[in-house]
């Protein structure tokens, strides 16, 4: 078995127009899900019982289902409902609810996790719920969450690849249309998983160099 | 949407449910050998069991299954496509099962382990009677997590060729022109077997003797 | 005079950069029962964890029934380990008590008593189950032989783990604050079966912050600070008259709290 490196340099604009697309898709879905998860978590834990109930069940929907089904659905599915997606477009809708979803469970556990006798000591200072929110409760959970939202940026990350499924130019799909013409299948694919896994590690220890710095908000859970 | 479609995709679930299970425990016995090799603290054993976990974990399972897929013949080894279909996944699980049994060892508090030094148990007794029964049932709900998981992943075989539930929507979907009833049956039957799974796994844990507090 | 059952020489034990123990000189008698108390941090379950090979000490020797367990020494202060089979075999005459009790939890009480028996000694289940039988009779529990560690209360569990030390025919008792972790009117049912053992004749070392036990139960007081032996001796001469001012001190504290024998 040879190693062909010819056919990665030969293709290499290709290559890294599809690493471009996959970072900028992951990059946008991770944000895009984490600001929609903490609306809905917020929505739920102030928004009364209906909305809470309401929400779980749309959650607990798009966790227990596989992606590629719910994005199935948004490309194939969504022209019969009046929703025409290109496949980026597409990719980036059903990635961001998906990572949504489990960013709301993420912020909602930290809600909880914040003693209750911190928000209560806040209330008998005279803090309005705002300045609790801002003040108390979003500092301290940024140390709880921290780790989970990593993991689940890494994890999303690795979904992109599935989107190659429908079309989506990313480095899957790039990588793996190079390694079919020009049967380099095991070059071409050792580069993917290495891209992914060196991707992987590095935002790990971003991470990890962010909890070490943040330190201050951590307070000791007895 | 006929009852006929609905009965093709249940019949392709049967697959989904059994790749799925044939992986998980394939998975669960490689998971004790990589397990084991990382807790044996011998470098030897120690760094390729972690390269093992790092890569497992961190390439997408998609781009693991294509490599194994197209790895294989090239190597020389001819297998089905659901053969590597299972080894990609057992591999993948195999790792996520490895941290979660790493993890449930460690959980151990030490005080257990120091009680049945003082009652006079060698290290192998030890282990036997205690670390891993204790492990065991800490490492359970993460377990039940990890079938989950691997049920929901099993829908990325459908790109290898093997008809389970998705590629049986897929094709259903293609053929019938309706997409979202499909695609919604199908994401129905995930729901259940999971929910299914996720009782069953509550059950078991709630029969079980004693969690460490 | 016989052989002290548990003799301590020069017991130094370092954690990183910090020493707990000072080089700490005891002999525990045969069928004494000796109390360390002292102030938190004094280094108490160091030393007891010490004389049960739990922890490694950095200097000095332990000699458990004249046989020296986990370090030996010579005189030039080169240290050799003992091998694990004879410091097993030493340890066999130790039972010990933990502060958490460290009752296996996926066994019944019958079970976690009769586990070293069958485990270790080879015994067929049911002589061990018998002779486990009998020791829980002893403590008292005989009732709740079948209920695991999470359906007993505090007090339970902790005779549960006496139950199971004693199984064992141990020849010193160790306790390492064995009521600490329990809820005030659960000591009492623990203080009895050491009082119980202690009128056996049966060697203990006990850790505790119980004063009104150590006073009436303990036969040597040991009196430990920032890692140092300050004193020993019989209760009379530590309670009715205190010595020195540290220990004083530290006595002081108790008898705000009520301890009134101290006075």
């Amino acid at each position: 078995m040879t190693f062909d490196t010819n056919v990665i340099f030969s293709n290499l604009p290709e290559i890294l127009h599809g690493a471009w697309v996959t970072i900028l898709i992951w990059i946008v879905t991770t944000l895009a899900a984490a600001v929609l998860g903490f609306l809905v978590a917020v929505a739920r834990r102030f928004g009364g019982v209906l909305l809470d109930r309401a929400f779980g069940l749309v959650i607990a929907v798009l966790r227990g289902t596989p992606f590629l089904i719910q994005i199935f659905l948004v490309y194939y599915g969504g022209p019969f409902v009046g929703l025409s997606l290109d496949p980026i477009p597409a990719g980036i809708v059903g990635l961001s609810i998906y990572g949504a979803a489990y960013f709301s469970e993420i912020f909602r556990s930290g809600f909880a996790a914040v003693p209750k006798g911190h928000i209560e000591a806040g209330l008998c200072v005279g803090l309005t719920q705002g300045q609790i929110i801002r003040r108390i409760l979003l500092p301290e959970m940024t140390m709880l969450v921290l780790p989970p939202s990593v993991n689940m940026t890494i994890i999303l990350m690795k979904e992109t690849a599935v989107l190659s499924i429908i079309t989506v130019p990313e480095l899957t799909a790039t990588l793996s249309a190079i390694g079919s013409q020009q049967y380099a299948f095991v070059e071409a694919l050792f580069v993917l998983a290495l891209f992914y896994w060196v991707l992987v590690e590095i935002t790990g220890w971003l991470g990890h160099f962010a909890e070490t710095k943040l330190t201050r908000f951590r307070f000791f859970n007895i | 949407m006929s009852i006929k479609l609905f009965e093709l995709l249940l019949q392709a679930s049967i697959y989904t449910v059994t790749i799925s299970v044939v992986s998980i425990l394939i998975g669960f016995a490689i998971a004790i050998v990589i397990s084991a090799m990382l807790l044996s603290r011998q470098r030897l054993f120690v760094l390729p069991a972690q390269i093992f976990i790092s890569f497992f974990r961190g390439a997408p399972l998609l781009v693991q299954l294509l490599l194994i897929y197209n790895l294989l013949p090239v190597i020389g080894i001819n297998v089905p496509s659901i053969v590597a279909a299972v080894v990609g996944l057992s591999l993948c699980t195999a790792a996520y099962q490895a941290e979660n049994l790493r993890g449930g060892f460690s959980s151990v508090p030490v005080g257990l382990v120091e009680s049945a030094e003082m009652v006079g148990m060698t290290p192998i007794q030890i282990f036997r009677r205690i670390k891993a029964p204790i492990a065991l049932r800490l490492t359970f709900p993460a377990l039940v997590n990890e079938a989950i998981l691997i049920l929901k992943a099993s829908s990325l075989v459908s790109v290898v060729g093997i008809v389970e539930l998705t590629r049986m929507a897929q094709d259903l979907a293609g053929s019938t022109f309706l997409p979202l009833e499909i695609f919604a049956s199908a994401g129905l039957i995930y729901l259940v077997i999971n929910w299914i799974v996720a009782l069953a796994g509550g059950l078991i844990e709630r029969s079980l003797p004693g969690v460490p507090r | 005079m016989s052989v002290p059952a548990i003799a301590v020489k020069n017991l130094v034990k370092t954690f990183g950069g910090s020493t707990v123990l000072h080089g700490i000189d005891l002999e525990i008698e045969q069928g004494q029962v000796s109390c360390v108390i002292g102030p938190s941090g004094s280094g108490k379950s160091t030393l007891l964890r010490c004389m049960a090979f739990l922890e490694e000490s950095t200097k000095g020797t332990i000699a458990v029934n004249g046989e020296v367990l986990g370090f030996a020494e010579n005189a030039k202060g080169v240290r050799e380990r003992v091998p694990t089979a004879v410091n097993r075999q030493i340890r066999s005459q130790i039972g010990m008590v933990f502060q958490q009790f460290n009752l296996w939890p996926h066994m019944t009480a019958l079970g976690n008593v009769s586990e070293a028996l069958k485990t270790v000694h080879k015994m067929s289940r049911r002589d061990a189950e018998e002779r486990a039988m009998a020791q829980l009779v002893k403590v008292g529990l005989e009732g709740r032989a079948g209920h695991y560690p999470s359906q007993l209360s505090g007090g339970q569990q902790q005779r549960v783990a006496i139950a199971r030390a004693l199984a064992l025919n141990p020849k010193i008792m160790l306790f390492d604050e064995p009521t600490s972790s329990l809820d005030p009117e659960l000591t009492g049912e623990v203080l009895n079966v050491m009082r119980d053992l202690a009128a056996e004749g049966m060697t203990m070392v006990v850790v505790s912050h119980e004063i009104g036990f150590a006073a009436t139960v303990g036969q040597q007081i040991i009196f430990l600070d920032h890692g140092k032996v300050l004193f020993t001796g019989p209760p009379q001469d530590v309670f009715k008259r205190p010595r020195t001012p540290r220990l004083e001190q530290f006595l002081d504290t108790y008898i705000d709290r009520g301890a009134s024998m101290l006075l």
